[in-house]
C-alpha cells in the first residue's frame, strides 16, 4: 500500500485524481483510528492501493472564530483539541470527550469522525444540533452541505469519489446559544454510545426561542428530533416539559436491536438523555 | 519512504514502508520490543507510545506519521541504570503482575504527569482509561502514579498527602 502525504487541499485532490486515472484504489486518511482498524480486518472492498494522508494540511488544521462569532473548524483538528477547548460550543467538546481513549483522541479528527459516518459517532449529533455546514472540496470546486444532509446511511455520506471534507462552519448562533451532549455506553471509558443526544438552544426572555436536538445510534444516520423540538420551541424549561419532549423523542426515533442495546432500551435512553441534556443547557436561563 | 524522527532522544534515519504500523517499525526494525501488541485495534493500550508527548496507539499509527516527530517508548524512560520515578513507583507499589500492560501504562502516566504534575484520582483514571490491565485491577496502579507524583513534588519538602492533610 503506497502512502502519500498531501501538503495542501489542492495536492490531495490532485493525488487522488492521479491515482484514479491510473485505475488505482485509494482512500484519504487523517488520524487513521477508524481506517487502520477497518483495513487491518477484512475491509469490504479489499485493501486500497494507496492512502493519501491529509492530517498535516494547514487549511485542515485551522480553528478560527470570525469577528462576528462564526466558527470554522478544520477537518483534521484532533478530537483531543476539541475535548480540551473551553471556548467551543459545549456539546461539541463533550461529544469529542466521549470518543475512545486519550490515545484515540490524540490521533482522531473531527473530519474523520464525521466521514466515517458511524451512526454512533459522538461528534455527529453535536454538529447537527449546532447547525454545522460541511465544506467539501473536489477538482470541480467546493460545495457546502448542511450537516443533517451529509449522512445517508450507516458509514455512508454524500461525499463523491475523490471529494474531501475541508472544514465545518458554524454560524454565530452556535456559540451564542447554549448546548449540551449526553451519551450512555456500557462503561465510562472507551465505550461506544448506545445512544447519544445533543441539544442546542437560544434562550430569550426565559424561553427557548430556537432549539435543535439530534440523536445518534437510534437510526441508520444521526437524526434531528423534530417532534421534540416542536414541543420545546417557544416554551420555558420545566421538568414536565423535559419529560414530554423526551417522550416525543422516544416515539420518533427508529432504533434497532443489536449487540450493543435493544431497541426498546434505546427509546428509553433517548428520552432520558434528551431530558438531561436539556436540563443542563437550560441551567440558569431566566 | 525516507523517515527521520527522534526515538528516545536519538535521531533515527531509515527507509521504511510508510503504511506499516509504527508498532512493527519499532519492534521489528528498531528492535524496541518493550512496546507490546495486545488487541491490535486501539482498544487495550498495550502499544501506547508518546509522540510529541501525546499518548497514541502504535498499532493504529502509520509509520509515515512518525516523520519529524519525537517518539518515546518504554526503553527511553530510564536514564542508564536509573529508573524513571514512575518505574520506581510501579515496583514499590507492586503495580505489575504479568507486566504486559505496564509499558503502555507507564507512558500514559508519564503523559499525564507531564501535563498535570499533581493529578487527582479521577484525573488518573481518565488518563489511563485507554490502558487495560487484565491481571490485577487498577488500585495499585493508581497508587503508583500518585506515589510518583508525590516524589516529583518533594522539592518543597512535603508529599501531596502531607499538604492535603495540612489544609
Amino acid at each position: 500500500m503506497e502512502y502519500l502525504i498531501a501538503g495542501s487541499v489542492e495536492e490531495a485532490l490532485r493525488l487522488m485524481g492521479g491515482l484514479d486515472e491510473q485505475g488505482r484504489s485509494a482512500r484519504y486518511v487523517a488520524g487513521g483510528t477508524d481506517l487502520a482498524v477497518q483495513l487491518a480486518g477484512n475491509a469490504a472492498g479489499g485493501q486500497p492501493e494507496a492512502l493519501v494522508d491529509v492530517s498535516g494540511i494547514p487549511e485542515l488544521l485551522r480553528l478560527e472564530r470570525a469577528p462576528g462569532g462564526a466558527l470554522s473548524i478544520g477537518a483534521a483538528v484532533r478530537l483531543e483539541t476539541l475535548a480540551r477547548s473551553a471556548d467551543l460550543p459545549a456539546c461539541l467538546s463533550q461529544g469529542a470527550r466521549a470518543i475512545g481513549s486519550p490515545q484515540i483522541r490524540a490521533l482522531g479528527t473531527l473530519g474523520g469522525n464525521l466521514c466515517n459516518a458511524s451512526p454512533c459517532g459522538d461528534t455527529l449529533a453535536p454538529v447537527i444540533a449546532l447547525g454545522g455546514r460541511l465544506v467539501l472540496a473536489s477538482v470541480e470546486g467546493r460545495r457546502e452541505v448542511p450537516a443533517e444532509e451529509f449522512f445517508t446511511g450507516p458509514k455512508a455520506t454524500v461525499l463523491r469519489p475523490g471529494e474531501l471534507l475541508v472544514e465545518v462552519d458554524f454560524g454565530p448562533a452556535a456559540l451564542a446559544g447554549r448546548s449540551a451532549f449526553r451519551m450512555i455506553g456500557q462503561r465510562e471509558g472507551q465505550a461506544i454510545s448506545q445512544v447519544n443526544v445533543a441539544v442546542w438552544l437560544l434562550a430569550e426572555g426565559g424561553r427557548m426561542a430556537e432549539v435543535r436536538a439530534a440523536a445518534g445510534s437510534v437510526a441508520p444516520t444521526p437524526v434531528r428530533l423534530a417532534a421534540a423540538e416542536k414541543l420545546l420551541r417557544g416554551q420555558a424549561w420545566s421538568q414536565g416539559l423535559g419529560r414530554e419532549a423526551g417522550q416525543a423523542a422516544a416515539e420518533e426515533v427508529r432504533p434497532i436491536d443489536d449487540v450493543r442495546a435493544p431497541a426498546a432500551y434505546r427509546r428509553l435512553l433517548t428520552a432520558a438523555l434528551l431530558r438531561e441534556a436539556l436540563a443542563e443547557a437550560c441551567e440558569g436561563v431566566q | 519512504m525516507q523517515l527521520e524522527f527522534t526515538c528516545n532522544g536519538r535521531p533515527v534515519r531509515m527507509q521504511a514502508d510508510g503504511s506499516m504500523r509504527a508498532l512493527d517499525l519499532l519492534r521489528d526494525l528498531l528492535g524496541l520490543t518493550g512496546t507490546k501488541e495486545g488487541c491490535g485495534r486501539g482498544e487495550c493500550g498495550a502499544c501506547t507510545i508518546l509522540v510529541d508527548g501525546s499518548p497514541v496507539n502504535a498499532c493504529l499509527l502509520y509509520a509515515a506519521k512518525l516523520q519529524g516527530r519525537a517518539v518515546l517508548t518504554v526503553e527511553g524512560l530510564a536514564k542508564g541504570e536509573v529508573l524513571h520515578p514512575l518505574q520506581e513507583a510501579f515496583l514499590e507499589e507492586g503495580a505489575v503482575q504479568c507486566g504486559y500492560c505496564t509499558p503502555g501504562l507507564l507512558l500514559s502516566s508519564k503523559a499525564l504527569l507531564d501535563r498535570v504534575p499533581h493529578p487527582t484520582d479521577p484525573e488518573i483514571e481518565q488518563a489511563l482509561s485507554g490502558n487495560l490491565c487484565r491481571c490485577t485491577g487498577y488500585a495499585k496502579i493508581l497508587k503508583a502514579v500518585q506515589r510518583a507524583a508525590d516524589r516529583a513534588g518533594r522539592g518543597d519538602g512535603t508529599s501531596r498527602r502531607g499538604r492535603e492533610a495540612g489544609r
